[in-house]
């Protein structure tokens, strides 16, 4: 009998709680330009489509989360992208995120075309580039979208794999339709389109085509398995178009409620007045401050989402397939409405609930293309605890982050009661110096309070520490039996020889990008 | 050419120095080889332990061995570490072909070691009682010795390096070790070993740096006097967290003049063990009985020099006094406590359940058991990383906080598919808060709740940290229990002391 730390059943509505993957998905870009390949014969339809796929040449920085203020080295990433309608090229968000400069080359043509992202979806890995020079859409047919292909068909995936000049297209089949976990941001699932087709690093952002249009957007494998690719399909190419329309991009929303898929007992359904006929998930929690906090209540069980009926797997029929209920609410966009009927201690009822972004108070997913908020005060660096700052820890953080970070990431939904709590923030760093020759065991704990200050965001922490309690700053951390003093004088007199000996500049980055 | 001859009788005399120095060296050693014959045997040990995520499966028997030494007629002693789980011992003596029949006459885990009868009648003669010295001399050869299963007697050599205060290898108690360095053999199966003629301590752990850990013949001495006593009580045990308090900021936080440079921070207080009933967290102790404590929480041991604080309190038998010499909010304070100890079962996520099945209910294939660290290490080796990090608090940062209202944590382990569970077979390692509305503080509460509402159509457990209810249909139960006992080959469906 294998036991499992990590836990599948229990989920939000279209965002995953937990990180641990079943497999290793990788991300399709390539790190440097590496061998060319050569492209299969081509039809004449092919070619005129084949134009309409680009090279996406990118310069990347990343952000360090440990000592923000700076960088990590530059590297470069090449992926493949089209053009639809707008003379706009659609891409992965990977592609091009924390970029520093994009240039887009197409198949035949020498000349080097800069580009810029004007909109970029992290929670869906898709980004609209767009060109200056006009004269780059000469000769381009914009590629138009279809509907998600039936299983077993087959589909084309163009792209430049590997980083060659010249375009590849393989063929592959539609092997299964899902929802999954999109590795881009880690946490953010949505439907996804696995294919047999060869997708490889170069690939990511190529689109994949059926009789002429495009069915998906290539963007993921497995490491572990050979010839498993996945596609974002049209559905949520549409989604994010549609989102961007109003010149912003809001995102993916959910309804902030935990769920668990189990109302196959019958007992169950008995005990919780459910009629047997019913199909349908039980409610185990709502997220603090979600769209449907007020609305529903634990042990509710949902039958309806709009007019889908949910299965006690907590799957709807929608798109011709089944297919997780998140796919509906997935339909709609921010500030969207939903109805949903549910149960409740027998009596059915019908309720309207907003669809909006939900986020924990720990941010599981990755965040990318904001600069990292930090605060740095006698040489103690202070930073919100991020999954960003999580996986400094390396390929294995899960296990190797200290225990109450893990703790909290997997279970801030629950163990957070402060209504007020914005995120929770990390002593990330020590610089060394005089005035904190001791702080070092206080490295990557939690912050309950400074100066008996309840820190509930770091933004709180400036005015902080403008309160000294005596001639002490003192510092409380969660879980932590001990407490820091710093000496309140000699903070304040050494804080600036600490910034300018450790270059820290900015001393702080506290606002939030919108 | 002068200088030349300078060097050679430098080179001569120091040569000398060196032959005189290896010949006084000699002549410190004994050869025991003979003396050890009649005093060491060699032990022969089966285990038969319980898987834990199955609790009322055993393990694969496994036999292992260890030597024992004489300290009476027919009583040997060896490390507690050989006899964990133990379902059967029997011992070979040094001439002697037939094994000599053995039984567990007391086993202390905290300073592993016990203490083993042997059947007077397997045995021609008996025994050659050692007696262990308590002298310490720091950087002495010492030889150890041990009996081989093909009755040979051998010996190997190293040399005493450092003692330490370290956690034993069978429970959460930190004991008096001493470390041989440089030993010829990796020696951790209670090899005897002796400085001079005289046993000096049993190794207990070995590593690849060619050490050896000995439990010091003052533990040894200290154990079996105890034992003697028919009321074997066993030692303290500390009831409290200390951190160094090196930080000048603190002190002065805690309102310490700068003439105090000594004494340890108390980080945390247990609910069990030695003054946990009389220290705050946020006291300094400045001295256990008369021994100043520097800011490690080290004292100057007049044989062994440096030692954590442990060691006062640990070397105390149940029921000795000892006194705390405090700073307490901003001013000195003396309390006295009563030296304590407790059985790891006592504690809230026991250390370690040795020589008996865990505590466990299947309730229509819901195993429900008692939450130990054993449970969680059979995990593996990077169990922490990989555990619910809500079961790892519980070991981390509760366990020697139990309660009144709370003396178990109870898990949901896993969950026996049957028909009787459908929907529910994701669910493991999930903490039991209610079953049938009464909160549940042990394993023991989980039968008397099932008896709570004889009319109820339905048992209910309820769990912490946002989780499904189970429901389970008291009417199908005891056709499922069937099924469950009779399709996993479940012949016991519960295990509770209490």
């Amino acid at each position: 009998m294998a036991h499992c730390p990590a836990k599948w059943s229990v989920r939000f509505l279209g965002y995953s709680v937990m990180c641990f993957q079943k497999l290793i998905l990788v991300l399709l870009i390539m790190a440097s330009v590496a061998f060319g390949c050569l492209s299969p014969a081509q039809s004449g339809q092919q070619q005129d489509l084949e134009k309409s796929v680009v090279l996406i040449r990118s310069i990347k920085q990343d952000f360090d989360y440990v000592t923000p203020w700076k960088q990590e080295a530059m590297r470069e990433g090449i992926g493949s992208g089209f053009i639809i309608e707008g003379k706009r090229v659609l891409t992965n968000a990977h592609n091009v995120s924390n970029c520093k400069y994009i240039e887009l080359r197409k198949e035949n043509i020498a000349k080097l075309y800069p580009a810029r992202f004007a909109f970029i979806g992290h929670d869906c890995d898709l980004a609209i580039l767009t060109v200056n020079d006009e004269a780059f859409f000469d000769g381009t047919v914009a590629l138009e979208l279809t509907e998600i292909p039936t299983v077993n068909s087959t589909v084309s995936t163009y792209g430049f794999p590997v980083g060659g000049n010249r375009i590849s297209v393989t063929e592959g089949v539609v092997s299964r339709i899902e929802t999954d976990t999109y590795v881009h941001s880690g946490a953010d699932g949505h439907l996804v389109i696995q294919t047999d087709a060869a997708i490889n690093p170069g690939n990511s952002g190529g689109p994949v085509m059926q009789k002429g249009k495009v069915v998906g957007v290539a963007f993921q494998g497995i490491s572990e398995a050979e010839n498993i690719g996945y596609l974002i399909p049209t559905t949520v190419v549409r989604h994010f178009l549609t989102d961007i329309k109003d010149g912003k991009y809001d995102g993916f929303g959910s309804l902030g409620v935990l769920f668990y898929p189990g109302l196959h007992s019958a007992s169950y359904k008995d005990y919780l007045n459910i009629p047997m006929h019913e199909d349908g998930i039980v409610v185990i929690a709502t997220m603090m401050h979600s769209s449907v906090e007020s609305i529903l209540q634990p042990s509710d069980v949902i039958t309806q989402i709009d007019d889908y009926n949910i299965d006690n797997d907590g799957m709807v029929q929608i798109y011709g397939l089944r297919l997780h209920m998140s796919e509906v609410i997935e339909t709609k966009q921010i500030g969207g409405t939903i109805r949903l009927t549910f149960y409740r201690q027998g009596k059915q009822m019908k309720e309207t609930a907003t669809v909006d972004l939900n986020r924990p108070i720990f941010e599981q997913a990755r965040q990318y293309d904001q600069p990292p908020r930090y605060l740095c005060f006698a040489g103690m660096v202070f930073v919100p605890a991020t999954r960003n700052f999580l996986e400094t820890w390396g390929r294995d953080w899960p296990k190797e982050i200290p225990h109450y970070l893990r703790y909290l990431f997997r279970h801030s939904i629950q163990l957070n009661t402060d209504r007020k709590r914005k995120e929770y923030v990390v002593l990330s760093e020590i610089m060394p110096d005089e005035v904190n020759s001791y702080a070092h065991k206080f490295k990557n704990k939690v912050v309950k309070s400074i100066n008996g200050i309840i820190i509930r965001d770091l933004e709180d922490i400036p005015n902080a520490f403008k309160h000294p309690e005596g001639n002490f700053h003192i510092i409380e951390f969660m879980v932590e039996n001990r407490t820091l003093p710093i000496d309140a004088i000699k903070a304040q007199q050494r804080h600036p020889s600490i910034l300018e000996k450790y270059h820290v500049t900015p001393e702080a980055r506290l606002e939030r990008k919108l | 050419m002068k200088n030349q001859i300078v060097l050679t009788s430098i080179a001569f005399v120091a040569m000398l120095a060196r032959c005189s120095l290896l010949v006084a060296t000699e002549n410190k050693r004994s050869n025991l080889t003979e003396a050890m014959k009649q005093s060491i045997v060699y032990l022969k040990t089966s285990s038969y332990g319980y898987t834990q995520g199955q609790p009322w499966r055993h393990k694969q028997l496994s036999e292992n061995w260890v030597c024992a030494c004489a300290v009476g007629e027919y009583e040997v002693i060896t490390t507690a570490q050989s006899v964990v789980n133990n379902a059967f011992l029997k011992a070979l003596r040094y001439g002697q072909n037939e094994f000599i029949g053995a039984k567990l006459k007391v086993v202390d885990y905290e300073s592993d070691l016990c203490l083993i009868e042997l059947d007077p009648h397997g045995m021609y003669r008996p025994l050659k009682p050692l007696v262990f010295t308590e002298d310490y001399n720091r950087g002495t050869e010492v030889d150890s010795y041990w009996l081989s299963s093909d009755n040979r007697l051998y010996n190997g050599r190293g040399y005493l390096d450092r003692t330490v205060i370290e956690k034993t290898r069978t429970s959460y108690e930190k004991r008096l070790h001493y470390v041989v360095a440089n030993t010829s053999h990796h020696t951790s199966r209670g090899e005897i070993y002796c400085a001079g003629p005289a046993p000096i301590g049993i190794a207990c752990w070995s590593n690849d740096n060619k050490e050896t850990g000995l439990i010091p013949a003052e533990g040894i001495n200290r154990f079996l006097e105890a034992t003697a006593n028919k009321n074997y009580g066993g030692f303290g045990a500390v009831g409290f967290a200390t951190s160094e308090l090196l930080d000048p900021s603190v002190r002065a936080f805690l309102k310490m003049p700068t003439s105090l440079k000594n004494g340890v921070y108390v980080a945390d207080v247990y609910n069990l063990g030695t003054g946990c009933n009389v220290l705050r967290k946020g006291d300094v102790i400045m001295a256990i009985d008369r021994q100043v404590l520097n800011s490690y929480g080290r004292f100057m041991h007049p044989k062994y020099k440096w030692l954590s604080f442990e060691h006062l309190i640990t070397s105390k038998t149940v029921g000795q006094k000892v006194r705390f010499e405090l700073w307490r909010d901003g001013e000195r304070k003396d309390v006295l406590a009563e030296v304590k100890n407790f059985k790891a079962s006592q504690m809230l996520v026991p250390y370690h359940e040795y020589g008996r099945q865990p505590e466990y209910v299947i309730i229509g294939g819901f195993i429900l058991q008692k939450l130990t660290r054993e449970y969680l290490t059979e995990l593996g080796q990077d169990w922490a990383g990989r555990v619910s990090p809500h079961l790892y608090h519980y070991y981390r940062d509760l366990a020697f906080k139990p309660t009144a209202e709370r003396s178990d944590i109870v898990i949901l382990s896993y969950v026996l598919p049957a028909n009787i569970n459908i929907g529910y077979s994701n669910l493991r390692q999930d903490v039991v808060k209610k079953f049938n509305g009464m909160t549940i503080s042990s394993i023991a509460d989980i039968p008397i709740a099932q008896k709570l509402n004889p009319e109820s159509e339905y048992d209910v457990i309820e769990f912490e940290l946002d989780n499904p209810v189970v429901v389970i249909p008291c009417k199908q139960l005891p056709a499922a229990d069937k099924f469950i006992h009779k399709n996993y080959g479940i012949r016991k469906l519960s295990n509770i002391y209490r």
